[in-house]
């Protein structure tokens, strides 16, 4: 699918990585006034009456927008979470089929994948088991999307895709419950306050597959235009880090001297999460390009220009 | 235990097959019918045309009715909520084997997004407590059997009715996450197959038991000297008489306020040969039964745990499973007689 001239939707793109699919988008030759980026202030996508007006007349929809909030939302708000994360991607996938939308592609994450999910984790075996605890209700509601995806393409031929993203990070993240930023900020308090020290949740062991915000964007691009498939598919680095590397590799690019204490009595979360990236390379030729120091480095400069 | 008789109670989808025996549960209870208020998707006109043929719609239990609802739509939930106490969350969508299959998106979005309104306006309309419905569809295809409610999450359902056993099932994490963030006395059931009279016979969407006696009383009518079955005949499932079903219903909302998921089951497991034998026996068709093969068998097995139900709530199905299929029987016979002599 050529995106050039089509009408594209971009739910949640004026969030941080709504602004790099919409930046990859412009590269890709879409003219600024075929993006439509609704804002959550005029447009509540729980209201399916205000779906259907922000569908209407589009090609292509990229639903990104999400109530989430890492770990200490998730577990504080599970509810909310739960609701608002299915009932807008429902009703914006409901209100899509009717409007004959040609295209809709939906944003999952690496936290649907079972807590015991063998490494690396596979697309085939995102139902074996239950993911972890404090995000199911996340999990789950973005499952539904997949669900939903796939039961339209079955009865109504809806082109609707499904995609699992590794842990983003990069420019314009200044989400403090994220892992990546919220270090980054802790460093830049303790230099400030010259504490010494900076205090990290968990045993640092836990490990992650960090994927450079720009690389997530094109990977979304690609795969909006060239992926057209019943099966979900991971967007991912496929290069597992821990913790304690990254809270190293900040320290360093960021000259802090100071301690690194670990809580230990504060949880890791999943222990470990990497992702199988091999289908996307098959089906899309979608390789992430960043490597996690340059990717860094970008965030950084970003933060501080 | 929880008092009822002074509550107002709703039952979503109460003039369904199920809903209609909660109902009548509810009131042998000693609930007041004006207590009772029961939503319904039909318009009046309809209802009301409706209830003159049969016996057993709401109009004719004296219950309140409310009219041409859409559960699917948040201004449709809060207005059967006003006003209400308890509920008890039955409508759905569903239907058999070829419906499943035919209509995957509308069997998911209708029943995720009714369950989903219904609980958030439930929630915010400040019910004191509501019973939200699963499935036994919601299992996984290769759960152990029998299956155990801890098993729930470990694999994907059989395929032709995975949409609409996950919709339900996604239901569960938004009572889990509902209890947890804001206390809400939400619970969760997972009945196994149910049967009985009011079951629906339309060949669209009936189960197998009213689909097989259908198509028995169909053959004998017609003098025909054998009917055919899909698949092999060698599926198991477990069949849960809905008079059983609603006193397990009935008796969660009494005393049940946990967050885990409960199987309602009747603890028994039958081939569909072994069905379709029994009911040929109990309507004396003496005519060949054929099989066939290149249609599927849906889920190889199904069977439920039922003891978490017994232990939390006291709660044992007591009907054998032949008095409920001749009840079922005698049902759909005395029913089309009915609607032929009308």
């Amino acid at each position: 699918m050529n995106l050039r001239d089509k009408k594209i939707l971009v739910t949640g793109g004026a969030g941080f990585l709504g602004q790099h699919v919409v930046n990859t988008l412009k590269k890709r030759g879409v003219i600024e006034d075929n993006i439509f980026v609704p804002r959550s202030k005029q447009f509540d996508l729980r209201k399916k009456e205000n779906c259907a007006v922000v569908v209407r007349g589009q090609d292509v929809v990229i639903h990104l927008a999400g109530t989430t909030g890492g770990i200490t939302f998730h577990k504080e708000h599970p509810a909310q979470t739960f609701y608002d994360n299915l009932i807008m991607g429902a009703e914006l996938m409901e209100t899509a089929r009717i409007e004959g939308v040609e295209k809709f592609v939906t944003i999952g994450s690496a936290a649907e994948y079972p807590e015991h999910a063998p490494l690396p984790f596979k697309e085939e075996d995102v139902w074996i088991g239950s993911p972890e605890e404090i995000h199911t209700p996340y999990a789950i509601a973005k499952k539904m999307l997949l669900v939903e995806a796939q039961s339209y393409r079955k009865q109504y031929d809806f082109r609707a895709i499904h995609l699992f993203m590794a842990n983003m990070y990069g420019p314009g993240d200044y989400r403090s419950s994220f892992v990546l930023p919220m270090l980054m900020k802790r460093i830049l308090a303790a230099e400030e306050q010259k504490t010494g020290f900076i205090e990290v949740w968990g045993t640092g062991k836990a490990t992650r597959d960090f994927l450079y915000v720009e690389d997530a964007a094109e990977g979304i691009v690609l795969a909006t235009e060239k992926y057209d498939s019943l099966e979900p598919i991971n967007i991912a680095s496929g290069e597992e880090i821990s913790i304690r590397k990254a809270v190293e590799m900040l320290s360093r690019l960021m000259n802090f001297k100071g301690e690194i204490r670990w809580d230990a009595t504060k949880p890791d979360g999943q222990l470990r999460r990497i992702l199988d990236a091999s289908r996307a390379e098959k089906e899309f030729g979608f390789k992430a390009s960043t490597d996690f120091e340059t990717g860094i480095k970008k965030m950084l400069q970003s933060y501080h220009a | 235990m929880r008092d009822i008789k002074n509550k107002k109670i709703l039952v979503t989808g109460g003039s369904g097959f199920l809903g209609s025996h909660v109902v009548e549960n509810l009131i042998t209870r000693g609930v007041p019918r004006k207590n009772i208020t029961v939503s319904r998707s039909k318009d009046v006109s309809f209802a009301k045309t409706h209830a003159r043929v049969t016996d057993d719609s709401p109009e004719n239990l004296g219950v309140d009715v409310i009219y041409g609802v859409d559960l699917r739509n948040d201004e449709d939930c809060k207005k059967v909520l006003k006003g209400q106490e308890l509920v008890i969350h039955l409508a759905a969508k569903v239907g058999g084997i070829g419906f499943n299959q035919e209509k995957p998106g509308e069997l998911f979005y209708d029943n995720i997004v009714m369950g989903a309104r219904m609980i958030d306006a439930a929630y915010h309309m400040g019910i004191e407590k509501i019973v939200v419905l699963g499935t036994v569809c919601a299992y996984p295809k290769f759960a152990p059997v029998p299956f155990m409610e801890k098993d729930l999450w470990n694999g994907y359902p059989e395929e032709t009715n995975a949409p609409y056993g996950l919709a339900k099932k996604a239901l569960l994490t938004q009572s889990q996450a509902y209890r947890a963030e804001y206390g809400f006395n939400s619970i969760f059931l997972l009945p196994v197959n149910l049967y009985g009279p009011r079951d629906s016979f339309d060949p669209r969407k009936s189960h197998v038991i009213p689909a097989l006696i259908k198509k028995v009383a169909d053959a004998k009518v017609q003098g025909e000297s054998f009917v055919e079955l899909w698949g092999t005949g060698k599926a198991t499932r477990e069949f849960l008489y809905v008079e059983d079903a609603a006193e397990g219903i009935v008796l969660a909302l009494l005393h049940y306020e946990k967050s885990d998921p409960v199987n309602l089951g009747s603890g028994t497991e039958i081939s569909i040969k072994n069905l379709i034998y029994t009911i040929s026996r109990l309507m004396d068709y003496k005519g060949e039964i054929r099989w066939d093969r290149s249609m599927p068998d849906g889920q190889p097995r199904r069977m439920l745990d039922t003891s978490r139900a017994k232990r939390e709530f006291g709660f044992e199905a007591t009907t054998g499973f032949e008095d409920g299929l001749k009840k079922t029987i005698e049902w759909y016979i005395k029913r089309q007689n009915k609607t032929l002599g009308s």
